[in-house]
């Protein structure tokens, strides 16, 4: 039995469902009963129910990407800021020095190999450093409105500016573009995506979003490619 | 008595009090969530001419580094009066009330976070009394629960609360200045509203152990009005999101 709308927002403490089994993040069990932990929409999701928020910190998990800033580097270990509270570990072999030549400030787009008590562990061998672009920031809870079901808004994303992207779980973002008009749409869609995360048609208001900045530019561009 | 009440006269003749309520009635209240930008979470509440922010920051790192715990998250609580929120102005910096209210809503909201969740890191609650009437630290604990679940952080439930007094032999709900100044007995009550659970009970004066049990019967009545405006804050926090077309 569930106690929920899915499309109206929970608030923490608020009863879900009955079956303690069904227990997913965002909730919580007390007295073989399941609650929400925080305020946000509630979702039956390979059954179990599980609570999206709309707001809130980053909690890493194995397996997802993230973009981090290198703020150490000892012996046999990195230490990268995931922007903000946390920071993670990626260790290398001490013989080897640091993979890629990593160096403090470095930007880099890595996968979680584990996070526990002991830490969170990037995966070394899937590290990718980033040599250019812009990194900014958004809520966490909002990354996977920005990636899109199976990546379809960051593939528009993609193909309208131009633009490579590098999409952290953490929340950071680096957007990387042949012209700074590109990078510009890019990150103005972002904060659109950002600010209207949870509401209905978001696909295609980003698309003309992009459509417009594109017109704005087009006259630029051509002058440009005729100056060359 | 008889003294007090040729001064004030707290209960008049018909039974209403000195604002005009009636004994177990709220003074009017409005919560909002999501006021201050630059905090991750926030609140404001106002209730009768009590004003209060609460704003969060974190889960971030902890500053003294000494005060990290290896296993879960310090909740790190400040209570302060804004030095022209009373009638007469209150000298800069914490006293040693405002200290002591910081410990005692630390403790109440340390029941409902789930702190394990972050580890090695601190949650600041910063509760900013911008004026005061009575039951700032009722109303602060309303406003920092709401402050919390809106910056998203993992709890158990939310919490509210107000405070139960008795004025001229009255028992009277949400008391304010004048009451708790000239007043017998004045006792805050928070509690989590969905379990019934007590967080916070303190009082000051004297009761009888039957006024005491319907004191906690008002209180808990008084909470569950005020638990309906949170949460009616909360979503219209987060229905302006999701109505933006």
């Amino acid at each position: 039995m569930y106690y929920f709308n899915e499309k109206e927002i929970v608030v923490p403490g608020q009863l879900l469902a009955d079956d303690p089994k069904k227990s997913g993040p965002g909730t919580y069990v007390l007295g073989g009963k399941v609650y929400a932990a925080q305020a946000g929409l509630p979702k039956l999701r390979d059954g179990v129910v599980v609570v999206i928020p709309l707001k809130g910190p980053y909690k890493p998990e194995a397996g997802d990407w993230i973009v981090g800033v290198v703020t150490d580097v000892k012996p046999s270990s990195i230490e990268v800021d995931l922007g903000g509270y946390l920071t993670a570990v990626l260790k290398y072999p001490e013989r080897q020095g640091p993979p890629q030549g990593l160096t403090v400030g470095d930007v880099i787009y890595a996968r979680v190999k584990s996070s526990n008590i002991r830490g969170i562990f990037l995966e070394s061998e899937e590290m990718k450093k980033l040599t250019n672009g812009i990194i900014i920031s958004m809520t966490p809870a909002r990354i996977p409105r920005l990636i899109g079901r199976k990546g379809s808004m960051i593939a528009l994303l993609k193909k309208e500016t131009g633009c490579n992207f590098w999409v952290g779980r953490n929340g950071l973002i680096v957007v990387s573009g042949k012209s700074s008009e590109g990078e510009f749409a890019a990150i103005s869609a972002i904060r659109v995506v950002e600010k209207e995360a949870h509401s209905q048609g978001l696909t295609d208001r980003v698309a003309a979003l992009l459509k417009s900045a594109k017109g704005r530019n087009h006259d630029d561009r051509e002058q440009g490619d005729k100056a060359n | 008595m008889m003294t007090e009440s040729k001064e004030i006269k707290l209960i008049d003749e018909e039974g209403r009090r000195v604002d005009g309520r009636r004994p177990d009635e709220l003074r009017p209240i409005r919560i909002e969530a999501g006021v201050l930008e630059k905090s991750d979470g926030s609140a404001y509440i106002e209730v009768g001419r009590t004003k209060i922010f609460a704003a969060v920051f974190g889960p971030r790192e902890v500053h003294p580094k000494h005060l990290e715990l290896p296993d879960r998250a310090v909740l790190n609580c400040r209570y302060h009066m804004a030095s022209f929120s009373v009638d007469e102005r209150k000298p800069l910096g914490m006293t040693r009330r405002e200290i002591e209210l910081s410990k005692v809503l630390r403790e109440a909201l340390e029941t409902v976070v789930f702190l394990e969740e972050f580890p090695r890191t601190m949650i600041d609650v910063f509760v900013e009394v911008i004026q005061a009437d009575g039951g700032t630290r009722t109303a602060g604990i309303t406003a920092a629960s709401l402050a919390l679940a809106d910056a998203g952080i993992p709890m158990s439930d939310l919490i509210a609360a107000t405070a139960v007094g008795k004025v001229a032999g009255t028992l009277v709900l949400d008391i304010n200045d004048i009451e708790d100044k000239y007043g017998e007995a004045d006792m805050p009550v928070a509690m989590t509203p969905r379990r019934n659970s007590i967080v916070l009970l303190q009082l000051n004066g004297r009761m009888t152990s039957e006024e005491l049990k319907k004191a906690l019967e008002m209180a808990s009545q008084g909470i569950k009005k005020i638990y309906q405006l949170q949460i009616e804050a909360l979503k219209k926090r987060y229905s302006v999101v999701s109505l933006e077309e």
